[in-house]
């Protein structure tokens, strides 16, 4: 479970001050799929990424899991992230020299696995997303759409209990986008919790649940809306 | 192409180059403080390299090229040093090719040989004027090709015959013109023909004859110039040769010197044939080499900040790639990318040498203090300074031209 | 864990080959160079005797001119004796061992007719020379000690002269002939060649050590050349060689073994008193100036280093900063281009410790590669400084395992300095910010 309450944002330059997020709440439960959406500059990045632990946040509390994550060091956040949250990004971002089994390796190294169990774990994840007969080839030698099945393997392959998507889809064709949402429809229904920020209004209504953040905030919204927006962003 | 206001040259564009530099402080420093450091060290070595030519260049008063000397050493008991080294001068005196041959108690550039004081005064309580000593004949000027400028050479009747242990000298000598500067300061080398010097204190001597010049057996003595020629034979087991060949000669002549001498005694060992050449080349041989290391020093170093700029601006290139494209997307002629990165490169290299110079100066200062090398000469940084100014714009240049050949189509691209 | 940065480290290597093959270059020239002059300077200045070096001390009196010190800028006393002296002192056997010693040559004449004579380097000396030294003995052993008072014409020669006149056989107990003389080889020794040359380095302070060894009293009984450097602030008085020898001119070294600080300042004593009752007899004219100072001491006051060797060493330091300049410029631009690795990694849950571990394995990796590349670089250079320098630096340039040690030691360190700021930046580096596409 992940529950935000009033977690506050803000980016400081020289001269001017940003309110990313403010008075941001959001509770996740269990096993859910929520779609974020929002315009340019909302703050659903942001929101992402402190839930990913990827950056701190000034005001609020944020509890993953039933603990409060806003004091820990960099030790701890890093192996909260390690073991419960895997990520998915609209770039992929596959380490370009390593081959498909290595990046895959990638965050199992940090976990401390040992080379048994990291074959087995590469191994299964790779023959999920159809790609176990490739795991020599390198990202280059792959399309997009699989080279972002590949970085769903490799989030999956800690097996984590939350997977956060940036526009997982954003750099892929229509046909390879659905499948990578039929994919991580399925990784929801084995019951990993998914947050995926999108742009597309497609994309987010296959999602369980619907949330919009405008200026900062959350705004749930109703069928209507959410058509509405959807019809928006589309067009 | 656009029409630019006729009052507006080609913008150079330094300050968002100096304001993009900021951003990027660390490495602009490095390459700064790279290029002075390599510039303190390439302008002291080229010094310390020209100083020691100077050195090496120095004339030895000699005919270098056309000299040998050798040694003779008796060994058996019957062996009479007198005799030999009659018998010997006259043998090496009536060889073809042999300009003139003497003995002698040292060589000049050899690295051993006497050093006695001359004093204007008699009396212990008066300070000397440190000389090389040459013990010569009267054929010693022409052996030697020292030219006389004043007062007359040494005749046969002069000439004595000193003995091992021996503590009385001759009483007339033969210095350099150096050596008469030194001995009387106020009046001139001229002035010192026929005047009365004293050796060991009290021991009186007169000056003869003065010659241009001849340096003393070793090279890094403060007064190599100082000489004082003495009309003597010796009569020493162990003894020295000097020969001076027609030009061409000496060669040949070393071979047929050395087998003749051999022959004609065998009471006695021929050894340490050598030439001048040699003897210079062995004296000189640490500046000789001290200057092809530095020289190698200087290139390597050049090589590696030119290089290491190379590195840092291609990579500069490849992060800045789009927007090199958008800059060209927004109208940025090829010429004005190159001088974008040759100008950023040009304030960078202008910090590292203005850096340099002051780098220059302290290490100089400090290789004056501790190894009491001279001072250096002012017109060294300027040209220092422009030298690295040039290797950091040549560096660049590749860089920049690729920079160049980026596409503006780039900018609408995502990576 | 550590294999697995090896691994990274490798990848991301080959990935810049060009840039990391500048790394290593820089790094390798820099080290190379260091220690080409390093090794050199450590040779200059090594401890020849390093089991005794402080039991062995070199005695200086000042015998000098009153009008003039020896030295003008320090007021060290000469740094040689009298004849006259190091006899005195020698014969008054007041340390626990003493030799007076000098230099000279004769000319071996090989018994077979074919052969050539040569000449030959002599060390004059006291039979303790040998024990003193440690002097290893291949056959027999040092002359006795009745040589030292009445001069017997014995000899102990070198390995190398035993093998060019006896072919080297033991030869202890045969019959050479010095300049027309005979002479009876009591011992030969083994290899033996300190360096520096530390008990004579007024005459070549990196030559090796004499061809034949003999009695000391040999040099007066045979009337022997003095080979080496002669120093006089007053004529002899009279003439010939014996005039010479008790002249005030210096031309002998002593040296003496003090087991003990209580030896060292009893030999201290006996010295001023040795100087002052020469100064009731007229001689000694300066002020009281006595040193004894031990090996390392005598060869620092000696300046035996050159003064070259010490610049081109720092020069040479100032190149290596140059090169660690110039890697870590390099190793910046590398690091800034992994941005976008380094912050996915941090996202899958690597610490900025781990980033930190990663880039340092790196760093040492491409440190050792230039530290290897740099003993290769030395052994050049070394060879190269033999060649321009010739004979007299051929022992001063061999690399040996504790400067192989230290080129890698040193090579690793800097690098990792060199290192250190790159890889703090590289773990400092926002990871939310690098995952966006660009």
């Amino acid at each position: 479970m992940l529950k935000m309450t009033d977690v506050k944002k803000v980016f400081r330059t020289d001269l001017i001050e940003t309110h990313a997020l403010r008075d941001f709440n959001l509770q996740v439960g269990e096993g859910d799929f929520v779609a974020v959406t929002g315009p340019s500059g909302s703050g659903k990045t942001t929101f992402l990424n402190i839930a990913g632990l990827l950056e701190t946040f000034e005001g609020g509390v944020y509890e993953l899991d039933g603990e409060n994550v806003s004091h820990l060091n960099d030790k701890a956040r890093s192996q909260l992230r390690n073991e419960k949250i895997g990520f998915i990004f609209q770039s992929f971002n596959l380490i370009p020299d390593l081959n498909l089994f290595d990046n895959v390796d990638v965050p199992l190294r940090y976990r401390g696995f040992n080379s048994a169990e990291r074959k087995k774990r590469i191994e299964n994840t790779l023959e999920m997303v159809g790609l176990a007969q490739r795991m020599k080839h390198l990202p280059s030698q792959l399309s997009g759409g699989q080279q972002q099945r590949v970085a769903i393997a490799r989030a999956l392959a800690g097996e984590p209990r939350f997977l956060l998507a940036d526009e997982p889809t954003g750099n892929l064709d229509t046909q390879m986008a659905s499948s990578v949402m039929d994919l991580l429809k399925t990784i929801n229904d084995a019951g990993t919790t998914i947050i995926m920020v999108t742009h597309d209004g497609h994309l987010a209504q296959q999602a369980r649940r619907n949330i919009y953040v405008r200026d900062g905030k959350v705004s749930e919204l109703n069928e209507v809306e959410e058509l509405a927006i959807s019809q928006v962003a589309v067009g | 192409m656009s029409n630019k206001p006729a009052s507006t040259s080609t913008n150079w564009e330094i300050g968002p180059i100096f304001r993009a530099m900021l951003l990027n402080k660390v490495g602009a420093i490095l390459i700064a403080l790279q290029i002075a450091v390599t510039m303190s060290i390439i302008v002291n070595s080229v010094y310390i390299i020209v100083e020691r030519s100077k050195e090496m260049q120095r004339e030895s008063g000699v005919d270098t090229a056309n000299s040998f000397y050798l040694s003779s050493l008796g060994f058996t008991p019957d062996y009479n040093a007198i005799i030999t080294v009659e018998e010997d001068l006259k043998l090496l005196r009536s060889l073809p090719g042999v300009v003139d041959a003497i003995q002698m108690n040292a060589v000049p550039m050899s690295g051993s040989g006497w050093s006695m004081g001359l004093q204007t005064q008699a009396g212990a309580e008066f300070d000397g004027v440190g000389t090389a000593v040459y013990m010569v004949d009267e054929h010693g000027l022409n052996a030697l090709d020292v030219a006389l400028i004043a007062g007359e050479n040494f005749s046969a009747t002069d000439i004595g015959v000193r003995t091992t242990g021996q503590v009385e000298w001759p009483n007339k000598t033969i210095i350099t013109q150096a050596m008469a500067d030194k001995l009387f300061p106020d009046d001139g080398w001229q002035s010192a023909v026929g005047k009365t010097v004293y050796i060991n204190d009290l021991e009186p001597l007169v000056i003869v004859g003065i010659i241009d010049q001849l340096q003393a057996p070793w090279v890094g003595w403060d007064n190599v110039e100082n000489v004082m020629l003495s009309p003597e034979r010796m009569d020493f087991k162990g003894t020295r040769y000097f020969i001076r060949t027609e030009a061409g000669a000496r060669d040949d002549l070393m071979k047929q010197v050395e087998e003749l001498l051999a022959q004609s005694n065998d009471g006695r060992l021929i050894r340490g044939m050598r030439s001048l050449q040699e003897a210079q080349e062995r004296s000189y041989r640490s500046h000789a080499a001290m200057i092809k290391i530095l020289s190698t020093v200087m290139v390597i170093l050049i090589i590696v900040t030119g290089l290491g700029i190379v590195g840092l601006a291609s990579f500069s290139v490849n992060q800045r790639k789009k927007q090199i494209g958008t800059r060209r997307a927004l109208g940025a002629t090829q010429l004005a990318i190159v001088r974008y990165f040759m100008l950023e490169n040009f304030l960078i290299s202008t910090v590292g040498v203005v850096l340099g110079a002051i780098l220059t100066i302290g290490l100089n200062i400090l290789l004056v203090n501790v190894f009491s090398l001279a001072r250096i000469e002012w017109f060294y940084i300027p040209i220092g300074m422009l030298v690295l100014w040039i290797v950091g714009q040549v560096a660049v240049l590749g860089p920049a031209k690729k920079a160049a050949n980026i596409p503006p189509a780039l900018a609408t691209r995502t990576v | 864990m550590f294999n697995y940065y090896l691994k990274l480290a490798f990848k991301s290597i080959k990935r810049n080959l060009i840039l990391s093959l500048l790394m290593v270059t820089a790094i390798a020239l820099g080290i190379g160079a260091s220690m080409t002059t390093i090794t050199v300077n450590y040779l200059m200045s090594a401890d020849p005797i390093p089991h005794k070096s402080d039991q062995l001390f070199y005695v200086q009196i000042d015998s000098w001119d009153p009008n003039s010190p020896f030295n003008d800028d320090n007021d060290l006393p000469p740094n040689q004796l009298t004849w006259t002296d190091a006899t005195n002192l020698t014969h008054a056997k007041q340390a626990f061992r003493q030799s007076a010693m000098s230099r000279t040559g004769m000319v071996i004449e090989p018994a077979g007719d074919d052969a050539k004579p040569f000449e030959a380097s002599i060390r004059l000396a006291y039979t303790d020379f040998f024990a003193m030294f440690d002097v290893p003995f291949l056959y027999g052993s040092p002359w006795d000690a009745k040589a030292d008072q009445d001069p017997q014409q014995v000899v102990v020669l070198s390995k190398a002269t035993n093998e060019s006149v006896f072919g080297g056989e033991n030869s202890v107990g045969k019959n050479i002939i010095l300049s027309g003389k005979h002479f009876q080889v009591v011992g030969v020794i083994d290899d033996w060649k300190p360096m520096p040359k530390f008990y004579d380095v007024n005459n070549g302070a990196f030559d090796g050590s004499e061809q034949m060894f003999m009695p000391f009293s040999l040099r007066q009984a045979l009337q022997l050349p003095n080979w080496g450097n002669n120093n006089c602030w007053k004529t002899p008085e009279g003439e010939g060689f014996e005039a010479f020898l008790k002249s005030e001119c210096i031309n002998t070294q002593m040296w003496v073994e003090l087991p003990n600080v209580e030896a060292q300042q009893a030999y201290m004593n006996f010295l001023n008193n040795y100087v002052m009752d020469q100064k009731d007899l007229g001689r000694f004219p300066r002020p009281l100036n006595n040193r004894l100072p031990d090996v390392m001491q005598w060869l620092a006051d000696e300046e035996v280093v050159e003064e070259d060797a010490k610049m081109m060493m720092w020069l040479s330091f100032m190149f290596l900063l140059v090169c660690l300049l110039n890697t870590i410029g390099l190793l910046l631009a590398k690091f800034t281009g992994k941005s976008a690795e380094i912050g996915l990694r941090l996202a899958l849950g690597a610490s900025k410790a781990d980033i930190f571990r990663q880039h340092l394995v790196e760093t040492a990796c491409i440190g050792l590669l230039g530290g290897v590349a740099g003993l290769g670089m030395a052994m050049l250079g070394l060879q190269g400084i033999k060649s321009l320098y010739g004979d007299f630096i051929e022992d001063l340039s061999a690399l040996d395992i504790n400067m192989v040690l230290v080129a890698l030691v040193i090579a690793l360190l800097s690098s990792i300095a060199a290192g250190l700021y790159p890889t703090w930046r590289a773990c400092n580096i926002s990871p939310a910010s690098q995952l966006k596409s660009q």
